[in-house]
């Protein structure tokens, strides 16, 4: 006890030697607590709490199956329109607006761009890139989502890690949240949030003869909970249904 | 009280308020002379003091004026050779026009009723003014200041009847005497209540609105002046030149007071440019446009109003004779969100979209039009959410459209607020303007809908439950495939270069519509579950019964 004591009192005269010198030695760097926009599905925002502003998300999944990205997107959209004005950069021009007003986006609050639609301009994906950066400079919008679904995984892997560092720190300044849609992630440390979803193999999507649901499976790739240094990365899968329309 | 604001040389001011301010004053010192009349035969209009100090006078030749050394300059040259002696420039009505709509508008800033007397004249009711112009004294020289910022070399005469201070005006701007009212030092005149006759007695009658004939039979009688006729007795005047020369004798004696007739508000905010030579280079028409926008903008702000819709027309010199020739124009107009009187918005709108056009002809004429509203007076609403600025939006858009283009192949816009089409045909929906003005927002948000279609007007609908609605990945256009049946079901279905193995079908479901107007379809869909390396995969197919051919309409992802 009395050794406890001395021990107490030497640390003390340490630190306050050594605050002395170097004030910020001790000084407790605390991240700014940053806003969220929940996707509207439950168990990705239970694990992650929503999709962060100031920073970039990716969403991927497979373009081939049915691995629900455009679901989470969509639903997404539908959250975030009820107090901001979203923005969707359609590089494939396929979204489906009887789906979205069905998911429940208010379709006035969104700004649809539909790349590749007319002849003699940009590639699809370059027109996608430009209009994000059209986007983050005009601001005012609470959602910027660049779908990249209908642009083959070897044309954007090709982009340069220089393009997706830039959005990274422009986002930073703005209370916007960045999202891309695609099939795999590109963006490595320069996102905030890495998810990952997929189809379960097994499920019974069907029901009689009519298609009800799917069963998915969401994989929390990169986060940035807690962590001020590095992400945090986590292993484990997070599961969820979506419904049809009629069902 | 009445001011007369008088031009003198009015028809050389015209051209020199076009002029960049910078060169006005040099040019102001130069001679300079405006020639009219037939092509073959011009003569000399109007001069300025320099050019008659030179010897160059009313009615004189093209001919003779270039013995005096004159240089011709085409009026899409900008007037910036001050060194050369004599300056001649082709007379253009549109300029006076310009420039007596931009005197009225001036006097128009002290006072609402204004009378557009003559070119290069107006007449203001300075009555009840006093307070918030100040002496008169003062008010002219406040007047006098800010026609010289505007660029008009004015004079201002004020009397108690607008017909003598007008006569005034002209009278003694003519002769070059300005008779100052003693003890006062603004060059100006001022003739107070009583002393019209005095004051424009010495004034040559030729300033009286007067026929040529009546001119000549004053002259005849040795009459030159104001004061002989004021003197003259009126019975006599009345027996020989009748109701005219009584009314020439009351302007005479400053005893003619009139109501105004005051000029009617603009009715259009309308500002044009005729080339002499078209134009083909972006830099000069985008030079234009910015001052015809100066123009308007300066309008508006003086006319507390604001734009909420601008209109430019464009029209190109066609220079092949065809057999079906018609004067080709071009169009365009903006819709804005919110009135604004931000001229530097505008003139970035009308940049953007001419980048992105290109003429098949040199322009020959630019015409901008802006509809003029009360400016919008909205106060910050803490409820509603955060929106991107009304202005700075539409510039947005002109960018995105200049990156994706304006529409599709169907004509459907490429940049806007998706909306849906009250029709039961697929895919059908439109693409309207997008506005960052919520006028309402909605009270409630719509419910994720069953029945397979979602309605247009979900105005009624409950606030939605939070369940996720899988959303279906569109292929537009749709994807023509080729499916195996097995019976009637789909047994392989042919996508990106493979078959894939349908796991499990949905269908059919049979949809129709449009049969009525001729535009009538026909689709069996399917909902079917492919077997793909990356696992299931829910697509919609579908086949048209009219062409008999296969689709993959999107993937349920």
């Amino acid at each position: 006890m009395v050794g406890t004591a001395k021990t107490e009192v030497l640390r003390a005269q340490i630190r306050a030697q050594i605050e002395e010198k170097l004030p910020s030695a001790f000084t407790v760097y605390c991240r700014q607590e940053r806003g969220r926009i929940l996707t509207g599905i439950a168990s990705i925002d239970e694990a992650v709490q929503g999709v962060p502003l100031h920073a970039m998300t990716e969403i991927c999944g497979s373009n081939l199956a049915s691995s629900g990205k455009t679901s989470v997107l969509t639903s997404l959209l539908a959250r975030a329109s009820r107090d901001h004005f979203c923005a969707l950069v359609d590089a494939g021009d396929s979204f489906d607006p009887v789906s979205g007003h069905a998911a429940g986006i208010y379709l006035p609050r969104l700004l649809w761009v539909r790349c590749g639609k007319s002849r003699g301009k940009l590639p699809p994906l370059e027109q996608a890139f430009k209009v994000a950066d059209i986007l983050l400079q005009s601001g005012g919008f609470g959602l910027i989502a660049v779908n990249l679904s209908g642009i083959p995984e070897r044309v954007v892997r090709k982009v340069p890690l220089s393009s997706w560092f830039r959005f990274s720190r422009v986002i930073e300044k703005f209370p916007a949240a960045l999202v891309f849609v695609e099939e795999e992630p590109h963006a490595t440390s320069c996102a905030g949030l890495v998810l990952r979803v997929g189809t379960e193999r097994r499920g019974d999507s069907f029901t009689g003869n009519l298609l009800m649901q799917m069963k998915l499976t969401v994989e929390v790739v990169r986060g940035m909970d807690k962590k001020p240094v590095r992400p945090e990365k986590f292993a484990g899968e997070t599961g969820f249904s979506l419904r049809t329309q009629w069902a | 009280m009445f001011a007369c604001f008088y031009i003198p040389d009015f028809a050389v001011q015209a051209v020199l308020l076009r002029a960049a301010a910078e060169t006005r004053a040099e040019l102001r010192t130069t001679a300079l002379a405006i020639l009219d009349g037939p092509p073959n035969l011009p003569r000399v209009f109007a001069t300025n003091a320099t050019a008659r100090r030179a010897g160059i006078q009313t009615g004189m030749t093209k001919l003779q004026v270039e013995t005096y050394g004159g240089v011709l300059i085409p009026q899409s040259e900008k007037i910036a050779r001050p060194a050369d002696p004599i300056l001649l420039r082709k007379r253009v009505l549109e300029e006076e026009e310009y420039a007596q709509a931009a005197l009225v508008n001036f006097a128009g800033r002290f006072c609402p009723r204004v009378e557009s007397t003559c070119p290069g004249a107006v007449i203001l009711d300075l009555a009840g003014t006093e307070k918030l112009l100040g002496p008169w004294e003062k008010a002219a020289r406040t007047m006098n200041t800010q026609a010289e910022e505007m660029g008009l070399e004015i004079l201002i005469a004020m009397a108690a009847n607008p017909d003598t201070a007008f006569l005034a005006a002209r009278g003694f701007s003519a002769n070059g005497v300005l008779r100052p009212r003693p003890g006062c030092a603004w060059a100006g005149i001022f003739i107070a209540a009583g002393e019209e006759a005095e004051q424009l007695a010495s004034l040559p009658v030729d300033v009286l609105p007067i026929s040529p004939e009546m001119l000549e039979i004053l002259k005849g009688w040795g009459i030159r002046e104001f004061e002989a006729l004021a003197a003259l007795p009126t019975v006599a005047v009345v027996e020989r030149l009748g109701q005219e020369g009584l009314y020439l004798q009351r302007l005479a004696r400053g005893e003619i007071d009139r109501p105004l007739l005051t000029a009617e508000a603009n009715a259009g905010f309308v500002a044009s440019f005729e080339f002499d030579d078209p134009v083909e280079t972006l830099e000069s028409l985008l030079f234009i446009l910015n001052r015809l926008l100066q123009e308007l903008c300066s309008k508006l702000l003086a006319a507390a109003l604001a734009a909420q819709e601008l209109r430019l027309a464009v029209e190109l010199e066609v220079r092949q004779i065809r057999r079906d020739q018609k004067e080709e124009k071009y169009q365009h107009e903006w819709k804005l969100p919110a009135p604004t009187q931000d001229r530097n918005l505008l003139s970035r709108l009308v940049q953007l979209q001419l980048e992105k056009t290109t003429f098949s002809a040199p322009v020959r004429r630019l015409s901008l039009e802006v509809i003029p509203v009360k400016p919008r007076v909205a106060q910050e609403n803490f409820f509603a959410p955060p929106s991107p600025e009304a202005e700075k939006l539409e510039i947005t858009l002109e960018r995105l459209l200049g990156v994706v283009g304006a529409a599709d192949a169907n004509g459907i816009s490429c940049v806007g607020s998706p909306c849906l089409v009250d029709t039961h045909r697929p895919g059908g929906f439109a693409v309207q303007h997008f506005s960052s003005v919520d006028a309402t927002g909605p009270q409630f948000f719509p419910k994720p809908g069953r029945g397979g279609r979602a309605r247009k007007d979900d105005a009624t609908v409950e606030a939605g439950s939070d369940a996720p609605v899988i959303a279906l990945r569109v292929f537009r256009p749709a994807r023509e495939t080729w499916v195996e049946l097995d019976g009637v079901r789909p047994h392989f279905v042919r996508l990106w270069s493979r078959h894939w193995r349908v796991l499990a079908a949905s269908g059919p479901w049979v949809c129709s519509g449009d049969w009525w107007n001729g535009a009538a379809w026909i689709r069996e869909e399917w909902d079917v579950a492919l077997k793909t390396p990356a696992g299931p995969g829910f697509y919609r197919i579908y086949r048209d019964r009219i062409q008999e051919r296969w689709f993959v309409e999107g993937v349920f992802d």
